[in-house]
């Protein structure tokens, strides 16, 4: 069964590496913006968490939450990482260059929340089509049962 | 009781030509129907389900329904296609099938044409079925059609050497060309004296009329209906009707050579050629409601790595038997053939298997 | 006629451009053919044997095209199979191309992404055809119709003939469903406009 890392230990070592800023939660780490290409890239070629599981994202009231799940294939043990980054400006440093099928999953995100990445080699909206305007899985896109036309 | 019918019966050239003819179109036509049934029917038991069981008693009109709704369906040209092409070319697939049976005999004498020959004129002929294959599948504009007719040449090419080489294994235990001369040599029929060359025939003929496991020319997963995409209407159904006379003729083909063609005790002629073109044909069903389709470079593999060495070994063994034994009692040569041919298969198919592990499959 | 090579973001930009042009002109739903359902024109036309004989190879011979979306073409599946088997009314011939089918079953939920497709589908198969919209996701984009993406019901893009309620109907009701097209197709005329 994989199991999940110590999120305290987690954070003592990233912090370790790269100063301040990571928080440590029950079931996952905070990580900041700036840091999350770097911190991504010390896990996976020092802690050996070479595996990216998952990318995906949550809108919340005053700022955009990206998710990544990052997992040890010879440990069997997975680690959550979390970035916040502000609804203005919502601009996360993209892990394409780590994992190929990061790529993908950035692009999903950027298509229904408009995040962008940036450093991503071709971000361009992936499961809608190009013209669609707006970005469907924020909180306040007015979609038709909220009184939108068509 | 002698049922057969004399040479020049009924005295008129063209009073012969004409009514034999019309006999073989009926037979090929009613053998098409009731093969398009036995397909559905029998396919559908192998798969534990009923098959057609609406269309009048037992499913028997299903076929005639699927051929009116065809004929009436709308005729799509495609605005690219090459016209005369796409036009002609169900017909040169259709044709050629109706011409091999042409010199088949359904009867002792009923035979359109007793040619010397018989048997280099139906390897010639069966080419040209899949050249209309193969002019239809390009005339589309369609890039599935293309490679589905690619595929079609590519298979026919590969697999018409092993059948030409164990038909001439019966040439030579029959000493002639002729059809009829095979017919009448067969005091045995020919699977026994030669089982090797009956297992390369019937793996190449039924890549010749593209059955399972043959079938990737039209393969519905991989290539949208292939050659036969673009055509719908009436050309469709001369192309769906080309598929289930190749079939005729595949186990016409396999009646005649292998199983004694129309010879048989006590029942009319026709009735035996009947009886085992069906059977060849049900062994054909069998054969499609159990295995899985091969890819073409398996299948191509199998034609030159696997028949046509089994084929010249084939023929050498003839060859051998007939100038240094050639009064060996058939109580000795069949066991001992069959023993022979069993062992060679055995010994080609631990060969292939040995050459596909080093391939990587 | 010569080629233009084309841009992936050309190419892009173009199903982008036919997805909204589809989605303009697909606001209101196709009205259902059901025009022999007049009284009218049943009194006025005179059932004849080719009528008879016509309709009753083209209802004993529905072929579907292999053309469906999502969850509901499982349960077609399962009806295809052999507890089921569609086979016994001569459908189990599936034509991957659409010129040779007559039967678009559409099973699944609709994306406006997808929705060019499946039109362009629709127009290849030759006439006459029919449509079924099975599931309830096909009637009227069942629980996504308020979605972003969803097409509310296949008769925005392609008439429909039989409307199959059900999340996924089962095999029983996709026969019934049938069964209810075939005596459709019964009632059909070659001089009626269709």
């Amino acid at each position: 069964m994989t199991t999940s890392v110590d999120y305290n230990d987690l954070a003592s070592q990233l912090q370790g590496q790269f100063g301040q800023g990571f928080t440590p939660a029950e079931d996952y780490v905070e990580v900041p913006c700036a840091f999350i290409a770097k911190a991504a890239e010390y896990m996976k070629n020092t802690l050996g968490f070479d595996y990216l599981g998952m990318v995906t994202a949550a809108d919340y009231a005053d700022h955009f939450e990206v998710i990544y799940q990052l997992q040890s294939i010879k440990t069997n043990s997975s680690a959550l990482l979390k970035v916040r980054c502000p609804k203005d400006k919502p601009f996360v440093p993209s892990l394409a260059n780590l994992w190929l099928g990061a790529s993908l999953q950035e692009r999903e995100v950027y298509d229904l929340f408009g995040i962008e990445f940036t450093e991503h080699p071709h971000l361009k909206r992936i499961v809608l089509w190009d013209g669609f305007k707006g970005y469907p899985l924020r909180k306040d896109f007015k979609g038709k049962a909220y009184g939108a036309s068509d | 009781m002698n049922w057969s019918l004399s040479p020049d019966w009924p005295g008129n050239f063209w009073l012969r030509l004409i009514i034999i003819a019309v006999v073989i179109i009926a037979y090929v036509m009613s053998s098409v129907i009731m093969f398009i049934w036995m397909e559905r029917r029998v396919i559908a038991r192998f798969q534990s389900r009923l098959g057609p069981n609406r269309a009048g008693p037992f499913g028997l009109l299903q076929a005639f329904a699927d051929t009116v709704k065809i004929l009436t369906k709308e005729d799509i040209i495609p605005t690219l296609a090459d016209k005369l092409l796409f036009w002609i070319a169900p017909a040169i697939a259709f044709v050629p099938t109706l011409m091999i049976m042409a010199v088949i005999p359904l009867m002792n004498g009923l035979q359109l044409a007793d040619l010397n020959v018989g048997v280099l004129y139906i390897a010639a002929v069966s080419a040209i079925a899949s050249i209309g294959v193969f002019l239809s599948g390009m005339a589309g504009n369609n890039k599935y059609s293309l490679v589905g007719a690619i595929r079609e040449i590519a298979q026919l090419i590969s697999f018409e050497i092993p059948m030409v080489l164990a038909i001439a294994g019966l040439v030579i235990a029959s000493g002639s060309m002729s059809v009829s001369g095979i017919i009448e040599a067969q005091n045995i029929p020919f699977i026994l004296v030669q089982p090797l060359g009956f297992m390369i025939f019937i793996v190449a003929i039924l890549a010749e009329i593209n059955r399972t496991p043959f079938d990737l020319v039209e393969a519905d997963s991989e290539l949208t209906c292939g050659f036969n995409t673009e055509y719908s209407g009436m050309k469709f159904a001369l192309l769906y009707l080309t598929e289930y006379s190749e079939a005729v003729v595949g186990s016409a083909l396999i009646a005649t050579f292998f199983l004694g063609g129309w010879r048989g005790p006590l029942l009319p002629g026709i009735l035996w050629f009947a009886i085992k073109m069906f059977a060849s044909f049900m062994f054909i069903l069998w054969l499609r409601g159990t295995l899985p389709r091969l890819r073409i470079d398996q299948s191509m593999r199998l034609a030159w790595k696997g028949l046509l060495p089994l084929a010249f070994v084939n023929l050498f063994i003839i060859g051998l038997k007939s100038v240094f034994l050639p009064d060996l009692s058939l109580w000795i040569s069949v066991p001992a053939y069959i023993l022979i041919s069993l062992i060679l298969v055995m010994l080609w198919a631990m060969f292939m298997r040995k050459e596909r592990q080093s391939f990587g499959g | 006629m010569e080629i233009e090579p084309f841009t992936a973001a050309e190419i892009e930009r173009r199903e982008s451009d036919g997805i909204e042009a589809l989605r303009a002109a697909s606001q209101h739903p196709i009205p259902d053919p059901d025009s022999w359902l007049d009284e009218e024109i049943k009194r006025n036309v005179m059932f004849t044997t080719v009528d008879a004989a016509l309709n009753w190879a083209r209802k004993t011979s529905l072929w579907p095209v292999t053309a469906f979306t999502a969850c509901c073409t499982f349960e077609f599946i399962g009806a295809s199979s052999a507890r089921f088997d569609i086979a016994r009314f001569g459908m189990e011939v599936l034509r991957a191309s659409p010129r040779q089918a007559d039967l678009l079953v559409c099973a699944g939920t609709l994306t406006w992404k997808m929705a060019p497709q499946i039109k362009r589908l629709y127009d290849q198969m030759a006439e006459p055809k029919w449509a079924i919209a099975m599931g309830a996701c096909a009637i009227s984009g069942g629980i996504f119709c308020d979605s972003y993406s969803v097409v509310p019901g296949y008769n925005h893009i392609v008439p429909i003939d039989v409307y199959i309620p059900g999340c996924p109907p089962r095999p029983e009701t996709l026969l019934a469903g049938i069964e209810a097209l075939r005596r459709k197709i019964a009632k059909e005329s070659i001089r009626k406009p269709k």
